[in-house]
C-alpha cells in the first residue's frame, strides 16, 4: 500500500475535486437565493463569496504547478488499482445495497446479509462459516439490544414483524 | 453557609445510596454515548415512561447518570476508531486517533477518563457554589456575544488549516454553506436544498458526522489490516499503560482546570452546547500552547481540553435550569419535563423548599463522575483493543452501525443516503489532503452564527456596526484578536531566543 509520492508528480485531480464540487455547489446555492430577502441572502453570499475567492486562488496554484511540470491531472490519490484488490469498491456496492435494502427488508435481516456480504468480499472469501456466524451474532444483538429492549425505531421488516408476534403471544 | 455544607454532605451521602441506579446507568450511557445517533437525550426520551415512573429523585439520578456517561462515552469511539460519538465529541479524535494509531490508545482512554471525570467534578462544584453569579451569564449574552463565541470556534479551522491554509479554508467554507442549507430564520426562505423537504430545517448533525467520520474512515481504514499502525509496538493489556496515561492527565492538572471552565462557562448559555465548548476549548489550548505545531499528531493536551471542556458543559447546563427553569439543551429540556410533572417549582426557591432536588442534581453528577472515574478506568486496558480487530470485519460494522444510527434521530431514509454521500465526501476530503473536522466545523457551527448574526443585524435594522455595540462584546472581540494574534507572536519571540540561545 506505500506509495512513493516523492518521485510522482502531485496528482491534482484529485485535489481539484472538492474545489470544484465547492464552487458548483456555491453557485447553485446562489442562484435558489437570488430574489430571496436580504435575510437569506447576506450570510450565504459572504460565506459563499469567500468560498469562491478561496477555490480560484486554489485552481490558480494548480495551474502554475501543472505550467511548471511538477503535478499532473491525474486521480491517482482518489481512484488505483488498490480500490479493487482491497475490496473498497465491493463494500460501496454492498452500502449502497445496505441503504436500498434495508427499508424493504428491515434491521437485522440487512444488517445480517451487509456484514456477511461485506465481510466475504473483504476477506476475498475466507472463512466463510466464522463470517457468517459473526454477521448473525451482531445482527441478533443488534436487534435485542436497540429493538427489543430499547424498542428504538429502527427500520423493521418480516424478521422483525414475526419476533414481535411471537414475544407477543409468548 | 454552615447549613448549605450540611445540606450538601447529606444529599452527598443520600447519593451515594443510589449507587445500584447510577452503576448501570453508566454502561448504558458509554453504550449510547459511543454511537452516533444514540444521544443520553433520545435515550431519555425512550425511557420516559420509565423514569416518569420512578420515584422523582431516582429519575433525576438516572437522567444526570445518562446524561454524564453519555458524555464521556461519545470520546471513546472517537478515540479508538475516529468516529465521535456525538459533536460535542468532535474534537477528540483530532488527537485521540493518532495516539491509538501509534499503540498509545489505553493511554488517550485513561487519559481520556480522568480528565472528562475531574473537568466534572470540578465545574459541579464551581458551578454549586457560584450559581448565583453563573445563572445571569445567560442575560448578558445576546447575539452579538454570542457571534464572537462562535467565531472563537470557527477559528479553529484556521488551525486546523495550518499545514495547507488554502485546503483548509475552502474545507471550513464549505462546510459553513453546507450548514447554511435549510431556511432562513427570519422568512422561511428555503435555500440550497435540491428540492428535498428533508433539508428545509436544515442539514442534521448525525448524518453528517456519520458520514464524514464513520463511514469515510471505514472506506480508508480497509488499506490496513487493524487500525494500530504497522510499526507501533504490539502490546498486551496492561495497567503501566492506564497509570502512565493517569499520570500524563494528572500531570497538565491546569489545562484539565482552564478547560473545564471553558466548558462551564459555554454550558450555561442556552443554546450552546457540547460541540462549541470543545471547539473553542480545543482551539484555545492550541492556541496558547508553548507545542502548537504537535497539536492533530496525538498531543495529550489536545485530547484533554475538548474533554474536559465537554464534561464541563454537562454541570454548566444544569444551572439555568434550576435557577431560571430554562433548559439549556435537548437532554436538560426532557429533565425540565420530568421535573414539572412530579411538581417541581424552579428558581432560588428550589435550594430553599427543596434543597435534596436542587443539590442533588450537582451531587449525582458528582458521584456519578466519581463512580466513572472507579469503574470506566480499570476497562481502558480491554477497550483499546478495538484497535487490533482486524478492519475486515470493523470497517462493515461500523458502516452498519453508525448508518443504522444516522436514521434514529428523524427516523427519514433519506438520513441515510445523506449519511453515505457525507461518506463519500468525507473519503474524497481525507484521500486529497482536506481535513474533515473543518468540513464538521463549519456544518455544526455555520447555521448557529448564521442564526445570531441575523438576529443582530435585524434587532438593529441591518446596522453592521451593531456587532461592536456592547462592552461585553467588545471584551470578547478583544480576546478573540488576543487569541489569534498573541501565539504567533510568541511563537515568533521564543524561536528568535532559541536562536540566539545556540
Amino acid at each position: 500500500m506505500a506509495r512513493d509520492d516523492s518521485r510522482r508528480p502531485r496528482q491534482l485531480g484529485g485535489e481539484l475535486v472538492i474545489p470544484v464540487l465547492a464552487v458548483i455547489f456555491t453557485l447553485y446555492f446562489f442562484a435558489t437565493i437570488w430574489n430571496s430577502p436580504w435575510t437569506a441572502q447576506v450570510s450565504a453570499f459572504m460565506v459563499g463569496g469567500i468560498l469562491l475567492l478561496t477555490c480560484t486562488i486554489f485552481m490558480v496554484r494548480c495551474v502554475l504547478w501543472l505550467r511548471q511540470g511538477s503535478a499532473s491531472l491525474g486521480f491517482g490519490n482518489l481512484f488505483s488499482r488498490d480500490d479493487i484488490v482491497t475490496g473498497r469498491i465491493g463494500l460501496l456496492v454492498c452500502t449502497v445495497g445496505y441503504c436500498v435494502l434495508i427499508d424493504r427488508l428491515g434491521f437485522t435481516l440487512t444488517t445480517f446479509l451487509f456484514l456477511a456480504l461485506s465481510m466475504i468480499v473483504l476477506s476475498k472469501g475466507q472463512r466463510p462459516v466464522f463470517i457468517t456466524a459473526i454477521s448473525a451474532v451482531m445482527a441478533l444483538g443488534g436487534w435485542a439490544v436497540f429493538i427489543w429492549a430499547f424498542d428504538t425505531r429502527f427500520p423493521r421488516g418480516w424478521f422483525e414483524t414475526t419476533m414481535k408476534a411471537v414475544l407477543a403471544n409468548g | 453557609m454552615g447549613e448549605t455544607a450540611s445540606i450538601l454532605a447529606e444529599v452527598f451521602v443520600d447519593t451515594i445510596g443510589y449507587w445500584w441506579v447510577i452503576i448501570p446507568t453508566i454502561f448504558l450511557g458509554l453504550i449510547v454515548g459511543g454511537i452516533p445517533g444514540f444521544s443520553a437525550a433520545n435515550t431519555i426520551i425512550i425511557l420516559m415512561p420509565l423514569t416518569l415512573a420512578m420515584s422523582l429523585e431516582t429519575g433525576l439520578v438516572f437522567m444526570v447518570t445518562l446524561y454524564s456517561a453519555a458524555r464521556m462515552g461519545a470520546g471513546i469511539p472517537a478515540i479508538l476508531v475516529n468516529i465521535p460519538g456525538t459533536a460535542g465529541a468532535a474534537a477528540t479524535p483530532l488527537d485521540g486517533y493518532p495516539m491509538a494509531k501509534a499503540g498509545r490508545g489505553q493511554q488517550a482512554l485513561a487519559m481520556s477518563f480522568v480528565a472528562s471525570s475531574i473537568g466534572g467534578l470540578l465545574t459541579t462544584f464551581l458551578a454549586l457554589m457560584t450559581m448565583p453569579i453563573l445563572a445571569r451569564v445567560g442575560f448578558y449574552m445576546h447575539s452579538v456575544e454570542m457571534i464572537v463565541v462562535m467565531l472563537f470556534g470557527i477559528s479553529l479551522i484556521a488551525s486546523i488549516a495550518a499545514q495547507d491554509m488554502l485546503k483548509g479554508l475552502i474545507a471550513g467554507f464549505l462546510g459553513l454553506m453546507i450548514g447554511s442549507i435549510g431556511t432562513d430564520v427570519v422568512y422561511a426562505t428555503p435555500r440550497g436544498t435540491f428540492g428535498f423537504l428533508e433539508l428545509y430545517d436544515g442539514v442534521p448533525l448525525i448524518p453528517a458526522l456519520v458520514g464524514l467520520f464513520a463511514v469515510s474512515e471505514a472506506f480508508i481504514i480497509i488499506e490496513k489490516k487493524v487500525i494500530i499502525s504497522e510499526d507501533a509496538e504490539p502490546k498486551n493489556p496492561n495497567w503501566q499503560d492506564t497509570f502512565e496515561g493517569v499520570r500524563m492527565a494528572l500531570s497538565r492538572w491546569w489545562h484539565i482546570v482552564w478547560t473545564s471552565i471553558i466548558g462551564l462557562i459555554i454550558g450555561v448559555i442556552p443554546g450552546a452546547g457540547a460541540s462549541i465548548a470543545s471547539f473553542v476549548a480545543y482551539q484555545q489550548s492550541r492556541a496558547f500552547s508553548k507545542t502548537p505545531e504537535l497539536y492533530g499528531t496525538g498531543h495529550p493536551e489536545g485530547l484533554i481540553a475538548p474533554e474536559s471542556a465537554n464534561n464541563g458543559v454537562t454541570s454548566g447546563t444544569l444551572v439555568p435550569l434550576l435557577v431560571l427553569g430554562i433548559p439549556g439543551g435537548a437532554t436538560a429540556a426532557i429533565m425540565l419535563v420530568v421535573m414539572q410533572f412530579h411538581g417541581v417549582s424552579f428558581g432560588p426557591s428550589l435550594f430553599e423548599n427543596q434543597p435534596k432536588i436542587g443539590y442533588g442534581m450537582f451531587m449525582a453528577m458528582a458521584v456519578t463522575y466519581l463512580l466513572m472515574l472507579l469503574t470506566i478506568l480499570p476497562m481502558s486496558r480491554y477497550m483499546s483493543h478495538v484497535t487490533t480487530i482486524p478492519t475486515i470485519y470493523l470497517a462493515p460494522m461500523i458502516i452498519s452501525f453508525t448508518l443504522v444510527g444516522g436514521f434514529v434521530p428523524r427516523e427519514y431514509m433519506f438520513d441515510m443516503y445523506l449519511a453515505l454521500g457525507f461518506g463519500v465526501l468525507g473519503y474524497v476530503a481525507r484521500r486529497t489532503g482536506y481535513h474533515v473536522a473543518a468540513i464538521l466545523i463549519g456544518v455544526i457551527l455555520g447555521p448557529l452564527l448564521e442564526t445570531y448574526f441575523l438576529r443582530a443585524l435585524k434587532k438593529s435594522d441591518g446596522d453592521i456596526t451593531t456587532l461592536f455595540s456592547s462592552t461585553l462584546g467588545n471584551i470578547l472581540w478583544v480576546a478573540l484578536a488576543l487569541s489569534l494574534v498573541l501565539p504567533p507572536v510568541f511563537n515568533w519571540r521564543r524561536k528568535r531566543k532559541e536562536l540566539a540561545e545556540r
